[in-house]
């Protein structure tokens, strides 16, 4: 990976983002904490050379000069490093005890170069310098322990920084990589998708994280695209197949004319079969299409209230004396008004699907009832026959796409009246189901049912 | 009758012009969308038939542009999509009827009459008339020679359609999308069994038969000549 991919990437930048604010954020306290204590400290050399001071004034006051030159002396004592440092002068300036040398020190506080002092260290000294019964106290402290507190905090956040970093890189690394090879494993996965391995999926860990619910969404869109290819696939073919044997009887019809043609006999029979077995491809072609547009789902944004008792009441309407002529009864039952959501052009083909699918496939005599109930939230079409009815084993095939029972492969249909109806069912969230009615078939979809009012 | 074919398919543009010559109109035939509608707002036809698909510009848009340009001449619009929406889409964009492709041209021609001759105002006729077969539209009755023949609701819709297009041929297809809104090709014998009923009360029991069948067509009312 080049350098420049590596800066493409979000976990890369994550962690190296995470990184910077973390460094940020120790120089920040580290520095308030160094100033914190360097003000401390300060406060309490001062407070340390005011509190020796003291004692040396009340030395003074209380006893005689031998005394305080004594207490100065044994002072300068315990500290042979000089780190504290004295210096006593008379009334007249002369010096009559002291670790310091013989120069002018400013009265008050102030802040001295060890050079100054003649004493060999890098640090400087804070003085205090002041009057007490005719003679003059200085008193002074090194400025060592601020620099070594300096030190130390210098030391302190170069290592924690340095840790901080190498814990950070390090995780950000771990999370990184991690992450990382789970998008790289996306990206391979969908590339194989790209072409055209359905069956790819992405691997989940046990964690539940948030990467998990991608994967796992995109598992759920895969295996549902999966499936629709593999239908339309199974589509395809059977299209394929299925319009053989009318394009053969188109061809032979055609060429028949032209025979008839040759021979000079009339063609205008011929001529009309061959139009017809035309229409009946095209209506093939345009049910399949029907089909495939009311799947593709468009039509439920156009979805309005409509009363399915009505809509039945009207298909059964339509379809009464047609049945009568093929000597059938058709039988409507719909009182109550059951509003679901739903397209009206589509739900009375649906149901005229049904009704012509009894006409054509049962014998004279038989009783075609249709009916809308309501159910609690739902509302029930019910469209049933006493004919020869279709065998359970069969119930789920007969929905599908040109699919005909074999007794029915003779008859005129498409195989397709049923798979609309499916169409139609699913797009309206429609529970379809097909039972035995003993004798018979019984038709149900199961709709929601929508308040009246709205 | 002037028509205006804006097709970019040459079999089905001459296929529908040599028909409509034939049948004694004028037709006047482009290939683009674009040239379609200027033509079609410079001159004045009595029915423009449009197909859906066109280079230059869709014919959705061509019809939008029309009837916002103030062009009122009745629309027929093709298409090889017969999509549930397309219908309505067509209807909406200004189109007056709809046929999908492949058609037959009788088809076209009972729509391309119907379009033609269709009153420009609603009509206010509350009473139609067809030799001596009477529709009134008020009292929702029919009579024929003075006598009430009793008509189911749909049978009287049926009559209705086909009074208002005495002379002319009706489809099958256009009294299933008018008499029953059923837009889609039935399996059975509806429009038969329908008309056969209507026929019925309105012809059998009279001398001259009104209701034909026009064959590879459609229906016709008309009075004898």
């Amino acid at each position: 990976m080049r350098p420049a991919d590596l800066m493409r990437r979000t976990a890369f930048r994550l962690a190296l983002g995470v990184t910077l604010f973390v460094l940020t954020s120790l120089v920040l306290s580290s520095t308030i904490g160094y100033s914190l204590l360097r003000q401390q400290l300060v406060a309490r050399q001062d407070a340390r050379i005011t509190e020796i001071f003291t004692a040396l004034q009340d030395t003074s006051q209380s006893n005689d000069q031998t005394d305080l030159i004594e207490a100065i002396t044994t002072r300068i004592k315990a500290s042979p490093d000089r780190s504290t440092v004295y210096l006593l002068r008379g009334a007249g300036g002369e010096v009559l005890a002291g670790s310091l040398p013989d120069i002018w020190y400013q009265p008050g506080w102030s802040a001295v170069e060890a050079a100054t002092l003649s004493i060999p260290t890098d640090y400087p000294y804070r003085i205090f310098a002041g009057r007490v019964d005719g003679y003059t106290i200085i008193v002074g402290l090194t400025d060592a322990d601020l620099d070594d507190l300096a030190e130390i905090s210098r030391s302190a956040f170069v290592w924690s920084a340095l840790g901080v970093l190498l814990a950070v890189i390090g995780v950000g690394a771990l999370i990184a990589t991690r992450i990382q090879a789970r998008i790289t494993e996306v990206e391979a996965v969908l590339h194989r998708v790209a072409l055209g391995d359905l069956t790819a999926r992405l691997t989940l860990s046990r964690a539940g994280s948030d990467l998990d619910q991608i994967s796992l969404a995109i598992n759920h869109a895969l295996a549902r695209l999966g499936g629709l290819v593999e239908a339309m696939r199974q589509v395809s073919a059977d299209i394929a197949h299925d319009l053989r044997s009318p394009l053969n009887r188109l061809r032979i019809r055609i060429e028949s004319a032209a025979e008839a043609e040759a021979k000079g006999l009339p063609v205008a029979a011929d001529l009309a079969a061959a139009i017809a077995e035309s229409d009946a491809i095209s209506q093939t072609f345009s049910a399949l299409l029907r089909i495939a547009q009311i799947e593709a789902g468009t039509s439920r944004q156009k979805f309005t209230p409509q009363d399915l008792s009505a809509v039945m009441a009207a298909v059964a309407e339509v379809y009464t004396e047609v049945a009568e002529d093929v000597g059938m009864t058709l039988t409507c039952q719909t009182s109550r008004q059951a509003m679901i959501e739903g397209d009206k052009d589509l739900l009375t083909q649906a149901f005229a699907n049904l009704i012509e699918n009894a006409l054509r496939h049962c014998p004279p005599g038989t009783a075609i009832t249709c009916a809308v109930e309501t159910a609690g939230t739902h509302v029930r079409a019910i469209i049933r026959d006493s004919g020869p009815g279709i065998p359970e084993s069969e119930s789920d095939n007969v929905l599908r796409r040109l699919y005909r029972l074999e007794k029915s492969r003779t008859t005129e249909g498409s195989g397709l009246g049923l798979a609309l109806v499916k169409a139609v069912a699913d797009l309206h969230h429609a529970e379809l189901t097909l039972t035995d009615a003993q004798p018979g078939l019984r038709v149900s979809l199961l709709f929601n049912q929508i308040d009246a009012a709205g | 009758m002037r028509l205006l074919l804006i097709e970019d398919d040459p079999s089905v543009s001459a296929y529908v012009a040599r028909g409509l010559s034939e049948a004694g109109h004028v037709c006047d035939v482009l290939t683009d969308g674009t040239d379609g509608l200027f033509q079609a707002t410079r001159e004045t036809y009595d029915v423009v038939v449009v197909d859906r698909m066109l280079p230059g510009l869709d014919g959705l848009s061509l019809v939008r542009a029309l009837r916002a340009a103030g062009g009122r001449a009745p629309v027929l619009f093709l298409t090889a999509l017969g999509g549930i929406d397309d219908r309505v889409e067509g209807l909406e964009a200004g189109g007056d009827d709809y046929l999908t492709k492949p058609f037959a041209f009788a088809e076209l021609m009972a729509r391309v009459n119907a379009l033609a001759r269709r009153p420009p105002v609603q009509d206010v006729q509350t009473v139609l008339r067809v030799a001596d077969l009477e529709l009134d539209m008020m009292r929702r009755q029919a009579r024929r020679g003075g006598q009430v023949i009793d008509l189911l609701p749909k049978e009287f819709t049926l009559l209705e359609v086909l009074m208002r297009n005495a002379g002319r041929v009706v489809t099958r297809t256009m009294l299933l999308e008018r008499v029953w809104d059923f837009h889609f090709d039935p399996k059975t014998s509806v429009v038969e069994t329908h008309i056969s009923r209507l026929r019925a009360k309105i012809d059998k029991p009279f001398d001259v038969a009104l209701l034909q069948t026009v064959k590879n067509a459609g229906y016709m009312l008309h009075a004898p000549r």
